[in-house]
């Protein structure tokens, strides 16, 4: 799976989250972006992610996300 | 109440407790909540809609899958996260509810559990059926 796709795919997940269909993210985007993207959704997108992907995070992974881009990397690391 | 720790639980595991709804558990939560539509509040209007008697609030219901969570599973470790429930029958007074909590996903990152809820009358009928999210305190 390339970037773009890993990118279509989370995007879906944060449209389905946040009952958006018109949602657009990029790797720039934050939770400054998204008004409801607080801690609880973090877990809810992040728990998606790890079902759509096969993979699982572990605490280290997840403490230092700021945006898209470094959701977008870890992903593409941990499904290589 | 238990204090189960994310490290005691699995995928599988089952809790449940039974409640019996009384009149005066409709009062209190008409106090609290001020909902005083006439299917819960009076006998003749819910029997002119083809009910036995008044229909208990479905939110009193789902209010034990709070009790569910926060003393059975996990209990006192519990921060309730998301709770989606589904009122598949109505619930009178004088039902006794048996409610009922499997795991289904234990997310130790996370520190997050998800519980399938489902709170039975006495005829052994679903009359909510729910996924409750639940994370657990270090």
């Amino acid at each position: 799976m390339d970037k773009n796709q890993i990118l279509d795919a989370v995007q879906n997940i944060f449209r389905d989250n946040f009952d958006d269909d018109t949602l657009v993210i990029t790797p720039a985007t934050s939770a400054q972006d998204i008004e409801d993207w607080d801690s609880l959704e973090q877990i809810n997108l992040l728990t998606a992610m790890e079902k759509k992907f096969g993979i699982k995070f572990k605490l280290e992974d997840v403490r230092n996300l700021n945006n898209v881009g470094d959701i977008l990397e870890l992903i593409a690391r941990l499904s290589a | 109440m238990n204090h189960y720790t994310i490290d005691q639980i699995h995928t599988g595991m089952e809790e449940c407790f039974t409640v019996t709804v009384t009149p005066e558990m409709m009062e209190q939560f008409y106090a609290i909540t001020g909902d005083c539509s006439p299917i819960h509040m009076d006998a003749e209007y819910a029997a002119g809609r083809g009910y036995p008697g008044r229909v208990v609030y479905g939110m009193l219901s789902a209010s034990l899958l709070s009790t569910l969570a926060g003393v059975y599973l996990p209990g006192e470790h519990c921060l309730l996260h998301q709770v989606d429930s589904k009122f598949t029958r109505p619930v009178f007074i004088g039902d006794t509810l048996t409610v009922v909590g499997t795991v289904t996903e234990v997310n130790e990152t996370f520190r997050e559990i998800t519980i399938r809820g489902e709170i039975l009358n006495q005829d052994g009928k679903k009359v909510v059926r729910a996924t409750i999210k639940a994370g657990l305190a270090q």
